[in-house]
């Protein structure tokens, strides 16, 4: 058996150069220091996509876009055997895709790893981001119940309020005058084949550009003599390590999609009121409790345009901020890149926190 | 019914009891296996004169003699409370059948209290071979509550034919022995002995993770690999005992976990489904995580990667307990006593005599109550009395949830259909029945569609819903 082994591994080694491979795996190796714990979120970021990957070819076998998505879903969560887990798995694991790349993203912007030379990881993890964001809320009206109805609704609306392209854009999405099956095929389609086509090679980009620079020093490491540092080779040590928490993560997923379930709600009526209360993704939260306070407080469509302006500066600058602070040195800039993150995130938090309890 | 209701708001008093009995089942069970973990060790340590194994065993019988001695005791003593206060007819049911069982766990949980302390106490202090004889006292004292504990556990969900052929005649503790060694019993033990070994191992992760790994790697390989080897049993023998365990299962039993397999439904019908799904999974992360995280890099290990197996554990233990507890429904003491504590031979007479006539503590009304008062308190009382054990009004199990859009018709036919108890109703795979006279019924629908607030207007009220 064992040279049978030993054979098989010769013939593809000859073949595929696994032994370069192997010296490679071996030669990398990952920094070992106080924040250590932060390096593990983007594999984690990974190992949910993978599942949703998964349980999406699954539910891909059952489900019906257009005129009998909702019939789909009811029998997958109500008649296919353990289809309400993989339709609950694959929920759950887009909600928890998002928290960990939001994760990575803050512990990537705290440790300063978008400097020099890792501004396109930045970029391209942001990239990607974006694009889950899209995969959610286009995901989200796939069942095609009143909730997804109504928040498609609304969040068709906000992107038909940007001036010139915004009436066009949301058109386009939506394929009709109002959301019906015709957008739920467009949204499919975008779910499930335009979105990966971007998503893969972006995130091949991303992953080949971490593998490119290597992990990031926090500042506080940086500072220390090279001497100092400490790091663990990537194989077998920290691989390891990796796996334990994708089986942890694994577990979270478990005991959330077994244990709360993905409800369906009544079928979609356009002619029912909108069901009490109705709000976005926890994601989109903040941004939507943002655009309600504004327009609040500044009515009309100015209340619209400030929101919409916010947003894009904001955006836009965290996205420039690898260029403002590029220099590894603390300083000035330094600072302030950290104050504006630290803006950013609490204001996100309170943002979101004050719109689950405005409902 | 002759005893007061515990009706716990929002959470529910099987929570309660859940809550504790979580907890206390991962600290019981490493009170068990981990005495068997420190003799050993400290045998093996005495053998091989490893001085600075046994510096870590004494810090380990402290955690472990805390834990277990203040926690432990503390959350077993709650259970009791939380049981009597949440299920007085089935505890009085245990305790009437099993007294002088409780006696001698009592007399063996006496010993093994003490022993515990004298071992860590005596440390240095005695004999080597004395200490150790200390430590198998203890060892075999804590196994004789598992034991014994295990009987009446096991008891509550296959009593038996022997013991079920007397109940209710006052001849039920003759059938003591037959009880207690009841169909489950056996394999029962032996899932929970591998549990006690596993939890062993993963709580002395907690006590080697803090052994300085660059001063002492030799000590904390050594020991944490020697701990991750506790976990091994479970892994390879958990599955047969599983199997084991369901094929003592009676049918109707296993019947309910397939229950979840095709429908996520709403309540509890899929929840033991649901819940049984964890139990492998969890299981075997403990001992993925055991071996990737402390058997591989065992020097690097830091008290995070001992308290994510610990988590893990917890997730297993509480998925466990949470679907022992399920797998009994719609009784709990099998045949005996139904959840809501109805005796299935006292259906027919609460039915014809009424339910609350039969319970010393519903709340009296003044006189000058209108009749809606009067009706909705009775209703309530209903609730309390046959509901309440496994529902709230609004959060667990909640019934404003499970009514749903259901009007008062539609409240009626539910509760006909569990009043009714047909063979083939789909509710009686999980629900006890209701009783209770046609008046007491009309009450509780009452009342439940208070709840939900949907008034029915064309109902003349008063008038009777659900009645046979």
């Amino acid at each position: 058996m064992k040279n049978l082994i030993h054979s098989a591994y010769w013939w593809t080694d000859e073949r595929l150069d696994l032994g370069g491979l192997e010296a490679f795996v071996k030669h990398k190796t990952v920094p070992q220091h106080a924040h250590s714990f932060w390096y593990y979120w983007g594999g984690l970021s990974l190992l949910f996509f993978l599942v949703q990957i998964f349980t999406g070819v699954l539910l891909l076998v059952y489900y019906r876009p257009g005129p009998d998505a909702y019939e789909s879903v009811r029998q997958i969560t109500f008649n296919t055997s353990f289809g309400w887990l993989i339709r609950s798995a694959h929920s759950w694991a887009a909600n928890l895709m998002i928290a960990t790349v939001s994760i990575h993203m803050f512990s990537v912007y705290f440790m300063k790893a978008y400097r020099k030379p890792r501004e396109f990881g930045w970029w391209t993890g942001l990239g990607l981001l974006g694009l889950a964001m899209v995969f959610g809320f286009s995901g989200y009206l796939l069942p095609m119940d009143q909730l997804a109805f109504f928040a498609t609704k609304v969040g068709l609306d906000i992107p038909s309020q940007l001036p010139v392209l915004g009436p066009k854009l949301a058109a386009l999405v939506r394929g009709s005058l109002e959301v019906n099956e015709y957008t739920v095929q467009r949204f499919f389609a975008l779910h499930a084949v335009i979105l990966p086509l971007l998503f893969v090679p972006l995130l091949g980009l991303h992953l080949w550009l971490v593998q490119k620079h290597g992990n990031a020093l926090p500042p506080s490491e940086e500072r220390k003599p090279a001497a100092q540092r400490k790091s663990i080779p990537f194989f077998p040590n920290f691989l390891m390590k990796d796996l334990a928490m994708w089986l942890i993560a694994i577990n979270v997923l478990a005991v959330l999609a077994s244990l709360y379930p993905w409800d369906l709600g009544a079928q979609a009526d356009p002619i029912q009121p909108a069901p009490v209360g109705i709000h976005p993704e926890w994601y989109f939260m903040s941004a939507f409790q943002v655009l309600k306070v504004l327009g609040d407080w500044i009515p009309g469509k100015a209340g619209e345009f400030v929101g919409l302006g916010l947003f894009t500066v904001a955006i836009i600058g965290w996205m420039l901020v690898p260029l403002y602070d590029a220099n590894s040195q603390a300083g000035r800039r330094a600072r302030n890149a950290t104050y504006f993150g630290l803006l950013l995130l609490i204001a996100s938090i309170a943002t979101t926190l004050w719109g689950y309890l405005a409902i | 019914m002759n005893y007061p209701f515990w009706d716990v708001p929002h959470l529910g008093s099987g929570w309660v009891i859940g809550l504790i009995a979580i907890f206390h089942v991962m600290i019981s069970h490493f009170a068990v296996g981990g005495g068997f973990y420190l003799v050993l060790a400290e045998s093996k340590a005495r053998r091989e004169s490893r001085q600075d194994w046994l510096q870590v065993l004494q810090r380990h019988s402290k955690f472990f003699l805390i834990l277990t001695g203040v926690f432990g005791a503390v959350t077993g003593v709650g259970i009791w409370f939380a049981i009597g206060l949440a299920h007085p007819e089935a505890t009085s049911a245990l305790i009437h059948n099993f007294v002088f069982g409780w006696a001698i766990e009592w007399v063996f949980f006496m010993v093994e209290l003490t022993t515990a302390a004298v071992y860590y106490y005596t440390w240095d202090r005695i004999p080597d071979r004395l200490h150790i004889k200390v430590g198998w006292v203890y060892a075999i004292a804590s196994f004789c509550t598992l034991f014994i504990i295990n009987g009446i556990l096991t008891f509550m969900l296959t009593p038996g034919q022997a013991w079920l052929a007397v109940a209710g005649t006052g001849m039920e503790s003759s059938r003591f022995v037959q009880a207690f060694f009841n169909p489950l019993f056996w394999p029962n033990l032996f899932l929970r002995m591998l549990a006690c070994a596993s939890l062993a191992g993963v709580w002395a992760l907690v006590t080697c993770a803090r052994i300085d790994g660059v001063k002492f790697p030799e000590l904390k390989t050594a020991l944490l690999r020697w701990s991750s080897r506790w976990v091994i049993p479970s892994f390879a023998l958990l599955p047969i005992c599983f199997a084991w365990y369901l094929w003592n299962v009676p049918d109707a039993q296993r019947a309910l976990m397939q229950l979840g397999v095709s429908t996520v439904g709403v309540g509890a019908f899929s929840q033991l489904t649901r819940t049984i799904l964890i139990i492998p999974l969890s299981s075997a992360s403990v001992v993925g995580v055991v071996y990737l995280f402390i058997w591989r890099s065992p020097v690097e290990v830091k008290m995070r990667h001992a308290a994510s197996v610990v988590l893990l554990a917890l997730f297993a233990t509480a998925s466990a307990e949470y679907g022992r507890e399920m797998l009994r429904k719609p009784y709990v003491i099998g045949q005996y006593m139904f959840s809501n504590g109805v005796r299935p031979k006292a259906m027919s007479v609460l039915n014809t005599n009424g339910y609350l006539g039969a319970s010393l503590w519903t709340r009296p009304l003044p006189a000058s109550a209108t009749a809606a008062v009067q009706r909705l308190a009775k209703g309530e009382a209903m609730f309390r009395g046959q509901c309440a054990a496994c529902h709230t009004r609004d959060v667990y199990r909640s019934m404003k949830r499970l009514l749903g859009e259901r009007n008062r018709e539609g409240i009626g036919s539910v509760l006909k259909m569990l009043h009714d108890y047909d063979k083939d109703s789909p509710y009686r795979k999980y629900m006890p029945p209701l009783v209770g006279r046609p008046d007491e019924m009309d009450a509780l629908g009452d009342y439940l569609a208070s709840l939900t607030q949907k008034p029915e207007k064309s109902r003349t009220p008063g008038t009777p819903l659900a009645s046979k």
